[in-house]
């Protein structure tokens, strides 16, 4: 597996849904040329597959995504050796399974811990094969955010924050970050595209980490 | 920097997260409905189709702007868009909300508003005429009721 020197790499599993099983995957503590490579090589044509349904429906070319990963290149080399970002990927079968860019420049707005500095999780995705939703079929791959959520989680930690995260989640992720990661919901944020605001506080951040942990 | 996980842990959390979806903020939206510069591909005449029914809507049901964007629950900004402006690109879940208050098709409303391509034009050119034959003033007219009338149940046809 090709990568970057000066990444680390850390063990981790995710379940195989076809194989049903469990299988060793390598969390990054980057996002690294292997992984643009990946999304344009194995994520857009996945894409492919929606706009081909976008067809079918009758959306017209011109609401097609035609360059939608440009602006995620874009934004990894915008923020290509700053401090204040940290990112992460999963790779698994030589291929990126997920991605994660934070931002630790951002302040907390729950009022519980207002103004705190929190790891803002700028950007969370998982490749297109693991998303049911959008495969219309069962994934590949199961259990990467909860794996990048806790790398955020650890992140925040070791800066000092405690665990606080926040972000804007997505209206189909809402059930996710709201019920099965336990954080708190801000409501929708008219600043941010009307998309729902979650922070997780130091206690939830505990919470989280200990339901994986053996009872 | 090193994360220590276990795979016990791993396990315990790929089952509790399952099929669900994790995306978060703006750069993992769904390229669904990114929009760029659409115009062009709705004629004016069906966008006009759309900014009069909305306002002829909202007229005859006696709402104002504000009381309309309350009751389907959309931005004030964004109906004051589609009403006043021909090149406005509504968002898709507007539209929805618009088209549940008026009880008509939100298939259609896409249509017009250039959002999808129709797939009947026949029932455009339909609407088009009873769009044209109103004109805005303050209260409903017999005409303009009429127009409204005929627009929703043209628009309503499945």
């Amino acid at each position: 597996m090709s990568k970057e020197e000066n990444v680390e790499v850390s063990e981790v599993y995710l379940f195989d849904n076809p194989e049903n099983a469990f299988v060793e995957a390598e969390l990054w503590d980057a996002i690294t040329e292997k992984n643009l490579a990946d999304w344009e090589a194995d994520w857009i044509p996945h894409l492919f597959k929606l706009l081909k349904s976008l067809k079918q429906k009758g959306v017209v070319r011109k609401l097609w995504p035609q360059s939608r990963h440009w602006h995620w290149s874009d934004k990894v080399k915008d923020i290509e050796g700053k401090l204040s970002n940290q990112c992460f990927s999963i790779v698994c079968d030589s291929s990126t399974q997920a991605m994660l860019i934070t931002d630790l420049a951002r302040r907390s707005q729950l009022d519980v811990q207002k103004h705190s500095h929190l790891v803002y999780v700028d950007f969370i995705e998982v490749a297109p094969w693991n998303r049911k939703e959008l495969i219309g079929h069962s994934p590949k791959y199961s259990g990467a955010g909860s794996i990048l959520i806790r790398a955020a989680i650890e992140l925040s930690k070791q800066e000092g924050f405690r665990g606080r995260l926040g972000l804007h989640s997505l209206p189909q992720a809402n059930d996710f970050y709201e019920n099965k990661v336990g954080m708190t919901d801000l409501g929708l944020d008219k600043n941010y595209q009307n998309l729902r605001y979650f922070e997780m506080t130091p206690e939830q951040a505990d919470e989280f980490v200990m339901k994986g942990e053996d009872s | 920097m090193k994360i220590n996980v276990t795979k016990a842990w791993c396990e315990k959390m790929a089952r509790r997260e399952a099929y669900a979806e994790v995306g978060a903020g703006l750069l993992a939206i769904d390229p669904t409905f990114e929009i760029e510069s659409v115009s062009e591909t709705s004629s004016d005449e069906t966008r006009f189709v759309l900014q009069r029914f909305i306002e002829l809507g909202r007229r005859g049901m006696g709402l104002s702007v504000e009381q309309l964007a309350e009751q389907a629950d959309i931005e004030i900004a964004e109906l004051i868009s589609i009403e006043s402006d021909i090149h406005h690109l509504p968002e898709p879940r507007t539209l929805y909300q618009l088209a549940q208050v008026f009880e008509v098709s939100q298939v259609k409303l896409m249509e017009l508003s250039g959002l999808t391509n129709p797939k009947d034009v026949n029932y455009l050119e339909e609407a088009v005429r009873y769009a044209a034959r109103s004109e805005s003033i303050e209260k409903l007219n017999p005409e303009e009721q009429a127009a409204l009338d005929g627009l929703i149940s043209v628009l309503s046809k499945k």
